[in-house]
């Protein structure tokens, strides 16, 4: 009540100053639905880097199978008869090699091929990183955008909160006022249509209230959702890239070794140091495998728990919006019923309705 | 500048820069006949390696340091960035939206300097570090005979970038073992594998000696072997520690650079450079056999007394003659150099001037 004694009516024509468009449950939906689609984006990229390991790691667990047995023979313990009778098994797992003996190839020739395969493997596998690392700083800005939401959203609350506040408190005078006066005279109705317009405002900013306080508690899952994504590519990226460094730095260093050991090797074979050298990309390759190997694992422990948990996320969400939805549907009937109720009795009696159903009420 | 493995030096980006700046220059100034590895390809390589120290996509540069040239793990490395490049760009971010966000996190200006790097990458003609060849020249089915041109391009185990080129004659017959096979149709050929071999192993020997060897092989003329060899490369860059230099160089001319090192090479203040291209022919149609290499006398010039019977026997079964040849690049201060080492030698050798950029 204003300072005259006056019921302060001006609150109910004031316009709520909410940030952002309005709120409504659908489009709750789809402004989640969007910041989903990022997710999804993110999470389909490290899927399709999950198939590409996987086949990394199937020419990669090849290739190693071949330099181990390699190196087997050389060692002289792979085979009883020796390393001669054993060789030409060994350069039938050369590609292109089949049934040739070792005096059809040059030692240093093999190498070379056999380095620069590995050579590109690592490579492969590193180029994950710069797209994990963009991947990372994606999910940063996301969270970003998330966090105005959420801020947006809290405010927005509030306002929704403070008006209903104000609108009990006028509800409260208007009835305190109705009291006082001649049931069915012309200031008595005039107070009820204020209590009713009151109510209308009521009713429609204490949905927004649950809207926007749903809304800002679903940006909230939704954050903490984007933030273990976000460190699940953090990590996958740093690993790679501690992995992929080791592995090349070897091969960088082994590069002149390998090399020199195949051209002495074809000369006259030199079987210890060539197994030394064969050793050098068997432990390049094996540092980039066991990486492979490791994200594979850490694929399967992260990426579906994670994916889980993200459909979790829309299947609640996808619940609170329904409920939402259902209970703004029950209330939008209830209102549409007392218009008809009001309207049956209109006809029936022909004259003044009573009084309708308050919708809530 | 360092040692970093078994005849591995390496140089930091901006020395690397500098470097494969002479590399390339020195490259063009040498004048390569189809004897010597395809210089275009090798200048591919240079360029590409050079696009790839200004994209900052490496830290550093592996010499090999014998020889001063880029080793094998330089030579792979922007094969398999091209073999990789086409993959690789299908799953980057388009080119503008890299720039636009170039200063948001430095992962961004590094895609798009290396979205760069791969988008020029993809179609240059790069440098092998192996390659083999084999070119049908005639081919005579009447007489089972059949002319060929066999070539290897190598990036040898001693460091030097070398192309070989043997042309010969094969006669077929039933029993033998052919060493080029041709296909159906008569128009495409291969060498087989134990002869490809032989000749990726013995490609270090010289033109005479590998003459030698494959003239032996049953039903094989050879006409011609022909081998054109890149380097060594020695070179004195001023850096900001002081100076870069090949580290290991072998043999006389190695000697010879230390010395000159030590000498008036030790008060050099710009680029000294002296590169080295030998050529090396042995066949039927060379007039006088002569070396003009100072580096690289003839066989029958070195060959031991107890040997060089055995040797003239051989020489005088095939007519064929051998000239061998060495042109230099040089910087001005080490035209004195070649000048004393033809001098020692008795040759007259071309010496290409080398011009470098200023700061380069």
């Amino acid at each position: 009540m204003s300072a005259d004694g006056k019921i302060g009516l001006d609150i109910l024509s004031r316009q709520v100053a909410y940030s952002g468009e309005g709120i409504s449950v659908k489009s709750l939906e789809a402004e989640i639905h969007q910041e989903r689609t990022v997710q999804d984006n993110k999470v389909g990229e490290l899927k399709e880097l999950r198939e590409r390991n996987v086949e990394i790691a199937g020419a990669m667990t090849e290739e190693l199978k071949k330099l181990r047995k390699f190196s087997d023979y050389l060692d002289g313990t792979a085979t009883k008869d020796g390393f001669w009778a054993g060789f030409k098994e060994i350069m039938s797992f050369i590609p292109g090699l089949r049934s040739l003996s070792i005096s059809q190839r040059s030692i240093e020739e093999l190498l070379k091929q056999q380095y620069q395969v590995s050579a590109r493997r690592v490579k492969e596998a590193a180029e994950y990183v710069d797209h994990l690392k963009q991947s990372e700083q994606d999910l940063y800005k996301e969270i970003d955008r998330i966090n105005v939401k959420i801020v947006e959203m809290a405010k927005n609350e509030q306002v929704a909160l403070d008006y209903v506040l104000e609108l009990r408190e006028l509800e409260t005078e208007l009835k305190a006022q109705e009291q006082a006066l001649t049931a069915g005279s012309v200031e008595a109705r005039d107070i009820q249509a204020q209590i009713d317009k009151v109510f209308a405002r009521l009713s429609e900013h204490s949905s927004n209230v649950q809207l926007y306080g749903s809304a800002e508690e679903r940006y909230v899952s939704l954050k903490a959702n984007t933030r273990k994504l976000l460190e699940t590519i953090r990590n996958l990226g740093q690993d790679i890239q501690q992995y992929t460094t080791a592995a090349s730095i070897k091969l960088d260093m082994a590069s002149a070794q390998i090399q020199a050991i195949g051209r002495a090797a074809d000369a006259s074979v030199v079987m210890l140091e060539m197994k030394r050298s064969l050793d050098v990309m068997t432990e390049s390759m094996n540092v980039t495998t066991q990486f492979v190997s490791d994200t594979q694992v850490f694929f399967r422990s992260n990426l579906d728990t994670l994916m889980e948990e993200l459909d979790t996320f829309d299947e609640t969400t996808t619940k609170v919006l329904d409920e939402n939805l259902a209970k703004s549907r029950e209330i939008e009937e209830q209102r549409i019923q007392a218009a008809i109720d009001k309207a049956m009795r209109k006809s029936e009696g022909g004259g003044a309705a009573a009084p309708e159903a308050t919708p809530g009420a | 500048m360092s040692l970093v493995a078994f005849n591995t030096q390496e140089l930091a980006p901006v020395d690397a820069q500098r470097y494969l700046q002479i590399l390339e220059r020195s490259l063009r100034s040498a004048r390569l006949n189809n004897s010597f590895p395809d210089r275009r390809r090798l200048s591919g390589t240079v360029n590409a390696l050079q696009r790839a120290f200004e994209h900052e996509i490496y830290d550093q540069l592996y010499l090999d340091s014998r020889v001063g040239l880029p080793n094998m793990a330089s030579f792979t490395r922007v094969v398999t960035d091209q073999e990789m490049a086409a993959d690789s760009l299908s799953r980057m971010s388009d080119r503008a939206e890299l720039e636009r966000r170039r200063d948001e996190a430095p992962v961004f200006a590094r895609m798009a300097d290396k979205h760069d790097y791969y988008s020029w990458l993809a179609d240059q003609e790069l440098a092998p570090v192996d390659l083999h060849r084999v070119l049908l020249r005639r081919h005579d089915p009447s007489s089972g005979s059949a002319s060929f041109r066999i070539e290897l391009t190598k990036l040898d185990g001693s460091g030097l970038y070398m192309h070989l080129t043997i042309e010969l004659t094969q006669v077929a017959s039933a029993w033998r073992r052919k060493v080029v096979d041709l296909d159906q149709d008569g128009e495409s050929a291969a060498a087989n594998e134990a002869f490809r071999t032989l000749i990726y192993r013995c490609a270090a020997l010289d033109a005479e000696s590998l003459f030698i060897r494959l003239h032996g092989i049953e039903g094989v003329t050879v006409e011609r072997v022909a081998r054109g060899v890149i380097g060594p490369l020695l070179f004195r860059l001023p850096t900001a520690s002081g100076f870069a230099t090949t580290l290991e160089p072998e043999g006389h001319l190695g000697r010879l650079w230390q010395h000159w090192l030590a000498g008036d090479g030790a008060s050099a203040s710009g680029p000294e450079v002296l590169a080295t291209f030998a050529s090396d022919v042995a066949a039927g149609d060379i007039r006088e056999e002569k070396s003009n290499d100072p580096l690289g006398p003839l066989l029958s010039s070195v060959i031991e007394d107890k040997e060089r019977r055995r040797y003239e026997a051989m020489r005088e079964r095939y007519p064929f003659k051998v000239f061998k040849d060495r042109k230099f690049v040089a910087t001005r201060g080490l035209k004195g150099l070649v000048k004393v080492l033809g001098d020692a030698a008795g040759t007259r050798n071309l010496v290409y001037d080398l011009r470098l950029p200023r700061g380069g």
